[in-house]
């Protein structure tokens, strides 16, 4: 098998896995400590996903401004959806993917074609502020698997988190340092790009 | 000074404080697709029966008989909502259906079993491998028809589980364009005329197949607007009535609508705002009257509708 065909096999059974995954809502999650600001002993800010619902307030109300929260993905539940509820505005059907139809209001969801008729979706990071619009699409229309988290890598752990004085979900909570992620699926914190 | 700072961080409090509703300036409005003119809603809820089961699976209808799988049991209710009898099953079910003599199939998530009407384990599948997530059934004369989301498949076995075949593969030479299945919604139903359809929720697609699974007949409806369907996988559950016609209910904009035998929309069973917000799409049933049972999963109720007079 030449390397072109096994790296399109590999994608392939990569894409089954994460779709059985994602059909059996496997539900599971831990993540290193690299890069966190504080000591593996501390606790750190960290927003429970499943209770969150998408309030818009991580957006404007972290001390840190881009936001330290961002939309994650958890690829392994994720449906590599062509009409994905959280990269598409709700009446993309009539529509293309040009920037006016994406539902980021930054553009920060990025959209690579994997096989007909499977796309994978990845969040560039340095354009997320966390607004929870992609996480709502994809929860109502998706499988849920972009998610919101406090990255630990932006996060200056303030004593007490002003997002959590707001959030309406009561979705903040303390967490060990050394378990600083609170995730769906298999998305890996553990590269905080540091 | 002080003063006004302390008036600035009380007012911050009360205006922020949990629970308040602030607006959001990004919320994700999908309110202008839940509007419904009132003209196209042909049927009304004329009755609700209240469940006492904390994890509702799957719903179906046999004569007077209200068939329902949950976390780990089968019920069989009468019409009033009497419980008429109880199993314990093995394991979580996923999905129900019956057969005309009345036995009661029920999918796990990769294995079926079958029952008497009274709920007597008559026969249990070898399991059909970890790969597979088997989301709904349907039983003719002859076969079973086994909906795998995992796999992408649907299975026509014989009566006691060996698989015969497997229908809805892509095959481009046979113009069958495969099963596009983002999330477990993949559900198969029989017509009248005990044709097989399926839906191919990610391609917003009813298929239609022959017993030996050369694909009939298509049709789809792609569209945010009431009379289609949008998102990532939809409709989510589908019944079809006696006459032929579709029942569906969709995830996202949660709605019941119902399509003529040839896919032309006809009109809403349930409109959004008879629904919760959150959660998950009822499963529809119907029974030879032409009632339609919707299990609502999240107010936990079987909701009965009935066409309207002037319908
Ligand atoms: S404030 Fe709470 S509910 Fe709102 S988006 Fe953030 S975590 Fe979600
Ligand atoms: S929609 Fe909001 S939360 Fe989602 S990627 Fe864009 S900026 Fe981040
Ligand atoms: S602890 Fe501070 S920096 Fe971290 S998310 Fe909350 S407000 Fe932002």
């Amino acid at each position: 098998m030449s390397n072109k065909e096994k790296n399109k096999s590999n994608r392939r059974e990569f894409i089954q896995k994460g779709m059985r995954l994602s059909l059996g809502l496997s539900i599971a999650g831990v993540a290193g400590i690299s890069a966190l600001r504080v000591n593996a002993d501390d606790y750190v800010w960290q927003l429970d996903p499943f209770k969150c619902v998408s309030c818009g307030r991580c957006a404007d109300h972290c001390v840190v401004s881009p936001s330290a929260v961002k939309c994650v993905h958890a690829y392994a539940l994720c449906g590599y959806c062509d009409l994905c509820g959280g990269y598409l505005k709700p009446n993309a059907n009539e529509l293309s993917t040009a920037a006016e139809n994406q539902l980021c209001p930054t553009a920060a969801i990025k959209r690579k074609f994997v096989e007909e008729p499977y796309f994978e979706y990845e969040i560039i990071e340095d354009l997320c502020f966390g607004c929870a619009k992609c996480v709502a699409g994809c929860t109502a229309f998706g499988n849920g698997s972009l998610h919101l988290q406090v990255r630990h890598n932006l996060c200056v752990n303030c004593n007490e988190c002003s997002i959590a004085r707001v959030c309406p979900a009561d979705a903040f909570e303390r967490v060990p340092a050394s378990q600083p992620y609170l995730i769906k699926g298999d998305f890996t914190a553990g590269d905080d790009h540091a | 000074m002080a003063i006004a700072i302390a008036v600035i961080i009380v007012r911050d409090f009360t205006v922020n404080k949990k629970g308040k509703n602030i607006e959001n300036p990004y919320a994700y409005d999908i309110s202008e697709y839940t509007k419904v003119d009132p003209s196209e809603i042909l049927y009304s809820e004329i009755k609700t029966i209240p469940l006492n089961i904390s994890t509702p699976k799957g719903i179906t209808i046999w004569k007077d008989t209200l068939i329902l799988v949950a976390e780990d049991f089968l019920i069989q209710l009468n019409k009033n909502g009497e419980q008429l009898g109880k199993t314990i099953l093995s394991s979580s079910p996923t999905c129900v259906t019956t057969s005309l003599n009345g036995d009661i199939w029920v999918g796990f998530r990769n294995k079926v079993s079958v029952f008497d009407k009274d709920g007597k384990s008559i026969q249990n599948w070898t399991s059909f491998g970890d790969r597979s997530v088997i989301t709904s059934l349907a039983v003719s004369n002859d076969f079973v028809y086994v909906a795998d989301a995992g796999n992408r498949v649907i299975y026509k076995c014989s009566k006691d589980g060996k698989i015969i075949s497997r229908i809805g593969e892509k095959n481009d030479d046979k113009a069958v364009p495969g099963y596009v299945i983002p999330s477990p919604y993949f559900d198969v139903a029989l017509s009248e005329e005990g044709y097989l359809w399926a839906v191919n929720p990610g391609r917003h697609s009813f298929e239609n197949y022959t017993a030996d699974g050369a694909m009939r007949s298509s049709w789809t409806k792609s569209s945010v607007k009431t009379e289609g369907f949008s998102g990532c996988c939809n409709p989510s559950h589908m019944a079809i009535m006696n006459d032929n016609s579709f029942v569906t209910s969709e995830k996202g904009i949660f709605r019941m609508k119902i399509y003529d035998q040839h896919g032309e929309y006809m009109g809403v069973v349930a409109a959004p705002d008879q629904f919760d917000e959150d959660g998950l799409p009822a499963e529809v049933a119907v029974d030879e009257n032409g009632l339609i049972y919707a299990l609502d999963f999240n107010r936990k109720q079987i909701r009965i509708f009935q066409l309207k007079e002037n319908g």
